[in-house]
Formats: C-alpha cells, structure tokens, sequence
C-alpha cells in the first residue's frame, strides 16, 4: 500500500488546484515546496530584492546560493552570471535565469494577479496562422470551451474581480465575476482618452484580488506594494490562501515545506512509484503514491523528468522522443514610457487599471500578437532602474529633479505577447553543476523565434501609439531584442498534444508513457497567449485534477 | 564609522555622492543616508567591490591633485562636476589603477539605489527621497 493516494509536486498556482481537487475528492494528498511558507512580515518591502527588481535578491525565494542554473551564452544578449567552461553559471536574480518563486504558493505569493483567460485563437495557432519556418507552433489538443467551466471555477472559487462586460474580445460570459472591477486610479482617465481616440477596445483588467469582501478575506485597501509583493490585508488570492488552506482543510493533505524532489520513482509497466525527497537537513527519503502531479513550473517539471532517467527511458521520463524541456518560451513584454502634461499617480494601487486586446489577433503580417495595459504602480528605484528616460543625465541636479518634477507624471503601458514557440529553445540538465542538495541543474539554451521579436516590436509601437493618444509629451522605451524567454509566466516544456511522438504529456495532462503521472503548471501549454498564463495553469490544473478523480 | 575606508577616503566618497545627488530643497545623497547604503553593501551583497572602491577614491584624489592641487572633496562643486564628466569621456590626468568609466557608472547606480529604494536598505532616510518624488506607502 502506498503511503498517500497521491503526490503534488510544487505549491503554486497549479499544485495549489490540484492538492485541493484531489483531497476534497477524499484523496490523502502529499504536497511538497522546495520553498518556505512566508508571512507578509517576511515577504517584506525591499525595493531592490522583489520579484519586480531583484537587484540583489528575492523576496519569495529561491535563496539565491546553492540554486544555480546554466545557461547558453548565445541565449542571452549580454554576459550574465559567471562564465564556467562554455556555460554562464547564473544565480536565481540574475537575468536569463527564468526565476519562479519558490515559497508556499510560488508566484501567486506575490503576483499582480491578472486573472486572464485565453481567446479561442489562443488554442489554434496553427490552424490560424499556419507554421513559419523554424517554429513547433501547433494547436493545442483542447479547446476553449474545453477550459470555459475552469476559468469559471478559478474565477468564483479562487476569486477574480472584473467586468465580464468589457471583455468584448471573447465570447460572451455565462456568468459575470464575482466581484466587480476595482476602483479606476485618476491616470485611467487619461488612457481611456488614447483608447477612444484611437477606437480601441477599453476594458477593465480582470485580477486575483478582492474587491468586496470575499471567500472570508477582506477587500483590497489600494495600497501601493502588489505586484512583486505580499498584501498587506490578505486581499490578492494565490495558492497560499485559497486552494492550499482548502486542501488542508478537508482534512486529507499534508504540506511538506522545505523538501527537495530527487528524482520520481518509477515502477514497472510505466507507472511512476513515488519520489525521492531531500529534505532542508539533508536526509532522504522515499515516499510513495498512487499519482503523482508536477506543478514545479516549466523549467523544474521539465529538469526533475529529465533527472528521473530509467532503463525504460535512459533520457529521462516521458523523454523517448527527446520532447521533454522543449519549446521554452514565456512572455516578451514590450512597451514604452511617456511622461504626461498631467499628473498621473495619485497613489491608489494596484494602480493597473485600463487594458486593449485589440491587437491579440488580426494583425496583417504577423502572427498573434499581445494585449496591452497601463501598469501597477512601479516604485522609485524600479522607475530609476528601469523606465528612466535614456537621453535625462542619469547624475547631478538635473537627474535629481527630473525625478522629483516627473515621478508622478510618469506612465507606461506594455504588455506580454503570445510567443512564436521553437523546439531549440529548451530546458536540458548539465550534470557538471549541482544545486546544494548534489542535484543536476538546468540548463537553458536557444533563443526567441524571430515572429516572437517581430510581434513585440509591432506590439510596441501600438503601446507608443495609445501614450501619444493619451497625450503623453515624451515617449520613450527600448526595441526588443532577441533572447531565450520564460521567467515568471513560464510554459510550454512538457507539451499537450495526442501524438507522443511530439509531445509529453496528453489531453489531459497525462505523461504518455506514465499511467499516473501528471502535469500542472504552464508546461502543458502548446502556446502561451499574448496574456498573463495564471488563470489558464490554474484552470488546466482543475481540468487534470477533475479528470484524475473522475477515472479514479 | 567605517572599517573600509580612511578618513580621506571617506570624505571623497561623501563628496563624490553629493557630487551625483547634491543638495537642494532636499537633502543630499549623504544627508539621505546613501553612505550608509554603500558601506553596508560593501559588507554585504557589493563586498567583491571593496578593493575597486577603495582604489577609485584614492585615484580620483590623485586626479584632483593633479589638475586642481587639491583633493576631490575640497573642490567646489561644479569642479567636482566636471572632473566627473572627465573621468565619464576617459579624460585622465592622473594613473589610474582601475578603470575608471565603467566603474563610475556603478557608482552612479549604486547611490541611486541607496536614495531611491526604501529606508530598510540604509538610505532614503525617513522616506525623504519618496516624499520628493512624490511616492507615498499608505497602507
């Protein structure tokens, strides 16, 4: 007999679903986190150590020794992290490595909480645009309809605030949010300005906050610390306290914090036996399941499959066909700067207000595209780090003053666009670098389609269009250029697809060669929208989670 | 105050910061705490960059030495100014002993971070730089 009917691996946004699934379904649940649990208090307010800027460090982990990662110096434009040998060695806060958070409830510790759901174009990309050269774009197995009662339920179970009404690019909605938008700051009435001269479409950008009191939490009190952060008043709803408290409090779920995942252990006849556990004082242990569920994020999943090598598949579990860690890809988020004649932060946070998804689809000459939004409010050092005007002396009075007569005239609107995914942008394991627990790292290497670059620099140009539209006086912000992408909205490393000759896992998630193995995070996604990927994880997460407890 | 840096050193390095955030209606990058941002750092997530600092203020004494006879810090401000735009063009009088372009710019990073991030990192005393720019935390 096994020691639980069931493992998750991973406590963010798509272990969280699937712990609770699964353990409300009356399933004795294990649910592992590299990370910590975190209070607010140690989330904390470091502006230069938070998943927005992470100059130095992280707030929400991993810590940033003894977690290295390799990488590719072509797949990135600039030297980053140390050269060893023919790889860069990069620690977790330095870019090109693709940092998750790793604490309870991974990002949705400290995300913005855009709670978007994908267009019905998002899950036919092929048979939309067809396939360029070079690329492994492909439809997914699924269709929106497939996903439409998940998004239901993430949007009324875990808690989304919005306006089904504006969201005018989809289908119509069966059921409205639960909660209505949050408050408009005062710099919305400017952007609306752009986007109703211009004829675009205007909506109110859906997220993971309350807005009314809601599922026993209090309403967001508009602070100026949300994304990057923790809330202050438990108003943002990740993982860490909607799905996991539901898994714990049935009754049937066991949080384990602190513990590494070795390897998966298999058994014969392609089932997968358990996992081997590392845990924060060194000791190993090996525990046993039924099922088996990897929500470690699209670079994670993909190395632990890779590091679970057997005589079956010698290349790594899941891997006959050298699929697994394949079409890496995230989000590119182009956009630009301007400075306005008005005043356009009165502090009222989140602070992101107004968005356009007029250029997803539709774009003569390119493929996909990307919404576009005005963002949450960006501290002063992020603003100086980040968004500071290139041609403005960056020392001496005249850098002092621009800040103090321009902080709070400053906007800027950008967006993520949907990636052009290839199979030579991928997550393998290099062996010759460990972690601190003597475990094979991951390796990236590749880089971005050039459609993906080509999508980002129109997307950009539209983001300059509506600031002018708005009336912005100055416009500025860097072209894109072409690098490996994943970071935070990571995805597409153990690809959905019903041919396993070219992909991981199937239409539900399932690792083909593996009866009881699943994935739950962003590595099923054959594409990843040109939107924030979290409601989608999640609703995929209860889709899979569903599936397991109705044949089980 | 500091076990990095002489006394001489310490006062070129105040000059220098107020030299890349001077006072105004506001306070300076010193007056903000930003030395206390940067010796900290130099103990901490910066500490590979103890010996380079060390090295950039002696030589930027010797670079005013060599065009003003006197130290950086006893310049007036718009010498101390321009000396900076120098050293910012590779402009050298002086030897130096590390290259002083590139490192410049980090410094220039460096005291922004210290003026500009919160008061948990040493600087931006009493939130005086946000209260500047106008960034105020409710909530």
């Amino acid at each position: 007999m096994s020691d639980y009917d069931a493992i998750v691996v991973g406590s963010g946004a798509g272990g969280g679903v699937a712990a609770a699934v699964l353990a409300e379904a009356g399933k004795s649940v294990l649910l592992l986190e590299r990370g910590r649990a975190l209070s607010f208090e140690q989330v904390g307010r470091d502006h230069l150590r938070n998943q927005r800027l992470a100059i130095y460090g992280h707030n929400a982990g991993p810590d940033i020794e003894g977690n290295p990662r390799t990488l590719d110096p072509a797949s990135f434009p600039i030297p980053v992290g140390e050269q060893q040998g023919a790889h860069r060695v990069l620690r977790p806060h330095e870019p090109g490595y693709q940092n998750n958070a790793a604490c309870v409830g991974s990002g949705t510790r400290v995300y913005a909480g855009q709670a978007w759901r994908y267009m019905p174009q998002d899950f036919r990309m092929a048979s939309e645009y067809g396939v360029p050269k070079g690329s492994s774009l492909a439809d997914w197995p699924i269709r929106y309809e497939d996903l439409l009662p998940y998004y239901e339920r993430v949007e009324w179970e875990i808690g989304v605030c919005g306006d089904h009404r504006s969201m005018t690019h989809l289908p119509a909605y069966d059921k409205p949010y639960p909660m209505p938008a949050l408050p408009l700051p005062q710099k919305s009435s400017v952007h609306r300005r752009g986007l109703d001269a211009l004829g675009w479409q205007s909506l109110r950008v859906p997220r993971l906050i309350n807005s009314l009191p809601y599922n026993d939490r209090p309403a967001c009190i508009h602070c100026q610390h949300c994304v990057g952060y923790a809330c202050p008043v438990d108003a943002k709803n990740g993982s860490h306290n909607t799905t996991i408290p539901r898994a714990l409090k049935s009754g049937n779920c066991t949080l384990r914090t602190e513990v590494m995942v070795e390897r998966l252990m298999c058994s014969a006849g392609g089932a997968v036996a358990g996992v081997k556990i590392i845990t924060a004082d060194g000791l190993r242990e090996r525990i046993s399941a039924d099922v088996v569920v990897l929500s470690c994020g699209a670079v994670e999943t993909a190395r632990l499959l890779l590091n679970s090598a057997t005589a079956q598949e010698p290349g790594g579990i899941g891997n006959a066909n050298d699929q697994v860690g394949r079409h890496l890809q995230g989000h590119y988020y182009p956009g630009a700067v301007g400075i306005f004649p008005e005043q356009m932060y009165d502090g009222v946070g989140p602070g992101c207000s107004l968005a356009t998804c007029e250029f997803n689809h539709g774009n003569v000459g390119l493929i996909g595209g990307g919404m576009l939004t005005d963002e949450d409010i960006v501290t002063p050092i992020t603003f100086w780090k980040r968004d500071y005007p290139p041609d403005v002396p960056r020392w001496g009075l005249a850098a002092k003053q621009f800040m103090r007569d321009n902080f709070r005239r400053i906007n800027d609107i950008k967006g993520p666009v949907q990636e052009i995914p290839n199979p030579d942008a991928r997550v393998q394991v290099n062996p010759a670098v460990r972690d601190r627990y003597g475990i094979p790292v991951a390796h990236l290497s590749g880089t971005s389609h050039p459609e993906t670059v080509r999508s980002a620099a129109f997307m950009r140009e539209r983001a300059i269009e509506w600031l002018r539209a708005s009336g912005a006086v100055k416009v500025w912000g860097r072209k894109p250029q072409q690098y490996l992408s994943g970071g935070q909205h990571q995805a597409g490393t153990c690809r959905m697809g019903d041919d396993p000759a070219h992909s991981v896992v199937d239409r539900f998630c399932r690792v083909h060669s593996q009866s009881n193995l699943f994935v739950a995070d962003g590595s099923p996604h054959v594409t990843n929208g040109g939107f924030n990927p979290v409601e989608t994880i999640m609703a995929l997460a209860w889709r899979t989670a569903d599936t397991i407890v109705a044949k089980w | 105050m500091s076990a990095l840096f002489d006394e001489k050193q310490l006062r070129c390095l105040e000059a220098l910061l107020d030299t890349l955030i001077p006072p105004d209606d506001f306070p300076s990058a010193w007056e903000a705490g930003v030395g206390d941002y940067l010796l900290r750092q130099l103990q901490g997530d910066l500490a590979d960059l103890q010996t380079s600092y060390g090295d950039f203020l002696r030589c930027l004494d010797a670079e005013a030495q060599h065009l003003h006879k006197r130290d950086f810090a006893d310049l007036a401000v718009e010498a101390r100014g321009d000396l900076l735009h120098r050293i910012e063009k590779h402009q050298l009088a002086a030897s130096w002993t590390i290259e002083p372009g590139k490192f410049f710019q980090q410094i220039v990073e460096h005291c922004g971070e210290g003026y500009y991030s919160d008061p948990g990192n040493g600087g931006n005393r009493e939130q005086i730089a946000w209260q500047m720019v106008g960034f105020e935390v409710r909530g």
